[in-house]
């Protein structure tokens, strides 16, 4: 594909994720009210919320230094470049040039790193708890992720999106049991790292007050919520685009462009959906009992870890 | 002017400004700045002289003098060397700001720190076995002596004692080692190490003493536990230079050894490499995180650090092993890559610290707090190098963990199994330890500088001197151009890895990207990474300048919510209670520390107790020769003094009574 064909998917991935995340975060949110017979909220109720906070005041700790200020800004950048170099319109990563999947893996830690320092920053109870209980699940899972990561890439031969994309669509990686169970893994990880029940131990909105987010009010809140909702789609897109690119371009075309969005779309709100039922219909889980749960995913990967070695 | 004479003219001016401390008499200011601005030249000599060797190639070996029988005093540079002396010096330009505005260099710390730069310059570059050896030892001693800087405080000696002890436990297994070499070569040239043949078994004794010994100085887990007190105990720009500079020479000796010298024969050499590597790695990360004292804490980190950096070393060693050449150059350039990277981080990080020890006046984190708000350029170095030693793209630990992951992928695509099966178990390992390093640094920055002031003193503190600062922007300076201007710099020591390992040279990098050898397996941009998130940047702010003008101005300083009641300082989560969910979660690990520890602490214990039989011994002499003749002058001294009764009539009576003595003997004898 020529640069300015790459050059235009990644802004076209860019915009989508970053305008869509609130509405599939709205539809979590309305697919829980349901689950609870509740009415529940509109759809767009996300939207609203996000331009009522940015017209509000805002409010800031005594404590707080620039780190607490800017972090919104950060995880927000982050995300859009990780936005950028994911592979789920097309089967090549518009940004491949700037990196692979471990930078990838390494970009999810950035916003994770900040909030955990704003919550401290801030001075408040809530928002260090939050910051360390954040932390500890990136430790459960990372680990889990990079193996994962590294069967993926040992099957496709490299640890460059396009090629694991393009790969995994064209059935040149073979589905093998390995396959399946890194997949499942992978969904594991994502489950977990997009801070859904039983796993939303850092922004805990029962218990912590949304741990690190607690002191942040107005613009910055809109903005730190916002770049949240686009965490957890850009999680679901990596998923999507690196173990289900069924639908993406291989080649540049407007009407392929438009195929890829919808099945895009399709494939994102199944992915919801899952969640959202799997979410609703978990109890809490008291947070030290969080490292048992994760071992269901270790076990996982090194399954098919297993599995590559012995080519199943 | 050759490579190898602005080498020599770099350890010249260290010495004379090492005499300078010495001898001026006006302790204070002036002889700081003058101390600090000679090792700032010496430093930039010294990197002129890296710099030159780097690009020369080969360059001449410098003859000094010969002693009878062990060989010529010669210095050279090839790229391993090079490559060290850069980072030394490197380094030492930051500490050499540094100490002209720390009270902490008084005459003795400015003394023994440019001996202690020279000594380490001489050990990278010297290639004779004895001498290395003295100077191996002199850098020991030296560093001993900036350990126990402090007189009179008792925890300062025992810290220097036991870091003696096992510094010197280490030399003795290289003496061992390169007296097998010397036995076999008949010389202690290393040109003539790397022609001698040894057997297997030799070779492998060799192996396991220069590994044991070198890697107790590199303060790998399990020969770790001098570390946190040694660094503890030093100055800090010291403390910065031991960290992040002569845990390095200790890599540099098994590499010049085991690969230049010896030549890597077997497998396992690279495996038990890596395996002391993984060890150290999560150990150490670990071991951080339960420690209240930043500069503990930090130690701890280095032994992480020095994990990463043998893991690379390990990998490359099997790679010659299993005679794939890129793997060897790229596990050698990762390891080399990360202690450029850590030289310069870790050093940031000591200085930051150190500054934020004196002015709380407590280096226990829980008792620090808030400085960010009181020195934010410290906060703002010491946060640069926390991102860096966390891997935070794009900056340089990241990189050359990126080079780590890649030589782990690398060696998973090898045909052996064994390397199969261990490389992505290591680089999962790799990840576990690095998830680890950020909640440490995310500790130490969290306790030290944010949050409320936890003391008086930490709520009156200033921000560091003008010269300290310009010091820690140049560390952090050096972390931004070592992860963004990797395509420029990884080149460098590709070719230095190549080049000591006699390997063929491995592309690594074209224009804007770094890659493994193949552009198909991986590529990183730092410096597109870098560019995007900045230009990324604009759109949060973009969309929070919406509604800019319906807005209400944004109020601060308000106290944080705490569910309606008074804020009260204590409320905010301190540096002790940050770790306490993994403490709990992990305390397996913790559990196999005290296991670990229990050989180790017998060790120190029979040091101990050897000392005291030294101390018993040492005595004999005096006890049974020396003290009875003492004890026999003295009871004779005070017959004698009975004779002394101050009268002089009696005195009288003596000298009148010797006379007639004398007269009977004369006489009496002469038969009168």
């Amino acid at each position: 594909m020529t640069t300015v064909g790459l050059i235009s998917i990644g802004v076209l991935q860019a915009l989508i994720l970053l305008l869509a995340a609130p509405l599939f975060s709205g539809f979590a949110r309305v697919m829980r009210a349901k689950m609870h017979s509740r009415k529940g909220p509109p759809i767009r109720q996300n939207y609203l919320d996000i331009i009522k906070l940015m017209k509000r005041q805002e409010v800031i700790s005594e404590q707080a230094s620039w780190v607490f200020r800017a972090t919104p800004y950060i995880s927000m950048a982050a995300m859009l470049l990780v936005a950028l170099l994911v592979p789920f319109l097309a089967v090549v990563s518009p940004l491949g040039a700037a990196g692979d999947l471990i930078l990838v893996v390494y970009l999810f830690a950035l916003p994770r790193v900040f909030f955990s320092l704003a919550g401290l920053d801030s001075g408040s109870t809530f928002g260090g708890i939050g910051g360390r209980r954040e932390l500890l699940v990136a430790a459960l899972i990372e680990p889990i992720l990079l193996l994962v990561v590294f069967v993926l890439a040992l099957l496709a031969g490299s640890t460059n999106l396009g090629t694991i994309s393009s790969k995994v669509a064209t059935g040149e990686l073979p589905y093998t049991l390995a396959f399946w169970l890194s997949l499942a893994a992978f969904a594991f990880t994502t489950f977990v790292e997009m801070g859904k029940l039983p796993f939303d131990l850092g922004e805990a909105e029962q218990e912590l007050q949304e741990g690190p987010l607690t002191e942040y009010s107005g613009r910055s809140l809109a903005i730190a919520k916002w770049s949240i909702y686009l965490k957890q789609l850009v999680l679901v897109a990596l998923f999507l685009g690196l173990f289900l690119p069924f639908g993406s371009m291989t080649t540049l075309s407007p009407l392929g462009a438009l195929v890829s969005v919808l099945a895009f779309f399709v494939k994102a709100i199944l992915f919801y959906f899952v969640v959202a039922v799997l979410e609703n219909a978990m109890a809490r889980m008291r947070f030290m009992k969080v490292p048992a749960a994760t071992w269901l995913a270790l076990g996982a990967a090194v399954l098919s870890f297993v599995f590559y070695l012995a080519n199943i | 002017m050759g490579a190898i004479q602005l080498l020599l003219l770099s350890i010249l001016l260290f010495l004379a400004s090492a005499l300078i401390a010495l001898f001026w008499s006006i302790s204070g200011r002036a002889a700081r700045l003058l101390v600090g601005l000679l090792g700032l030249v010496a430093s930039l000599v010294g990197v002129a002289a890296a710099g030159l060797a780097l690009t020369a190639g080969v360059t001449p070996a410098l003859y000094m003098f010969q002693i009878e029988p062990f060989g010529w005093l010669k210095l050279e540079m090839d790229g391993l060397s090079a490559l060290l002396v850069g980072l030394i010096t490197l380094v030492g330009v930051g500490t050499s700001l540094y100490s002209i505005s720390t009270a902490q260099c008084q005459r003795m710390v400015g003394f023994f720190t440019p001996l202690f730069m020279a000594a380490m310059l001489v050990v990278v570059t010297v290639s004779n076995g004895f001498f290395f050896l003295v100077f191996w030892e002199l850098m020991t001693l030296v560093s001993y002596f900036l350990v126990i800087w402090e007189s009179g405080k008792e925890e300062s000696a025992r810290t220097g004692y036991l870091y003696m002890l096992v510094a010197h436990a280490g030399a003795a297994l290289l003496m061992v080692a390169f007296l097998v070499l010397f036995q076999k070569a008949d010389s202690f040239d290393f040109r003539l190490w790397r022609q001698t043949y040894l057997s297997p078994g030799l070779k492998n004794l060799v192996f396991l003493l220069v590994f044991v010994g070198f890697g107790a100085k590199a303060g790998m887990v399990p020969l770790h536990f001098w570390t946190p007190g040694t660094y503890r105990a030093a100055p800090d720009h010291v403390s910065a230079l031991m960290a992040g500079v002569m845990k390095k020479t200790a890599i540099y000796g098994i590499l010049r050894v085991c690969v230049d010298l010896l030549g890597v024969t077997s497998w396992w050499w690279g495996f038990t490499i890596l395996a002391f590597g993984v060890l150290s790695a999560v150990l150490g990360a670990f071991y951080a995180l339960a420690e209240r004292d930043i500069k503990r804490l930090l130690a701890y980190s280095s032994v992480e650090n020095v994990g990463i950096i043998l893991m690379g070393v390990g990998v490359g060693m099997l790679g010659i092993a299993v005679q794939q050449p890129v793997l060897a150059v790229l596990g050698f350039l990762a390891a080399l890559y990360h202690m450029l990277n850590h030289a310069f981080f870790k050093g940031l990080l000591f200085m930051g610290a150190g500054w934020a020890i004196n002015q709380s006046g407590t280096a226990d984190l829980n008792r620090m707090g808030g400085l960010a708000r009181r020195m934010p350029w410290t906060a703002f170095a010491f946060l640069v190098g926390a991102l860096a030693v966390s891997a935070i793209p794009p900056l340089n630990g990241f990189v050359s963990e990126w080079f780590t992951y890649q030589a782990f992928f690398t060696a998973s695509n090898t045909s052996a199994f064994v390397t199969r099966v261990f490389s992505p178990v290591c680089a999962v390992l790799l990840a576990f330890a690095g998830a680890f390093a950020v909640m440490v640094y995310i500790k130490a920055y969290g306790g030290a500088f944010t949050g409320p002031a936890r003391s008086r003193a930490a709520a009156s503190a200033q921000e560091a001197p003008g010269m300290m600062q310009v010091s820690m922007l140049y560390m952090v300076l050096g972390c931004l151009v070592l992860g963004i201007g990797a395509p420029l710099v990884a080149p460098w020591i590709a070719g230095a890895a190549a080049s000591f390992a006699r390997l063929p040279p491995v592309v690594v990098s074209n224009g804007w990207q770094v890659f493994p050898a193949e552009t198909a397996q991986a590529v990183l941009s730092p410096p597109l990474v870098l560019l995007l998130l900045a230009g990324l940047l604009v759109v949060p702010l973009a969309l929070g300048a919406l509604y800019a003008g319906s807005r209400v101005k944004t109020r601060s300083g308000v106290p944080p919510w705490t569910c309606g009641y008074g804020y009260d300082k204590s409320m905010s989560v301190s540096a002790s209670s940050f770790d306490q969910p993994v403490k709990v979660s992990f305390h397996p690990l913790y559990w196999v520390r005290t296991l670990v520890d229990r050989p180790f602490r017998a060790i120190t214990d029979f040091g101990h107790s050897a000392l005291g039989v030294i101390l018993r011994a040492e005595p004999v002499v005096e006890t049974v020769v020396t003290r009875p003749t003492a004890r026999l002058v003295e009871t004779a001294g005070q017959w004698i003094q009975a004779l002394q009764m101050g009268d002089i009539r009696v005195y009288c009576l003596y000298i009148i009574l010797t006379l007639a003595i004398l007269l009977l003997v004369i006489f009496g004898g002469s038969g009168l």
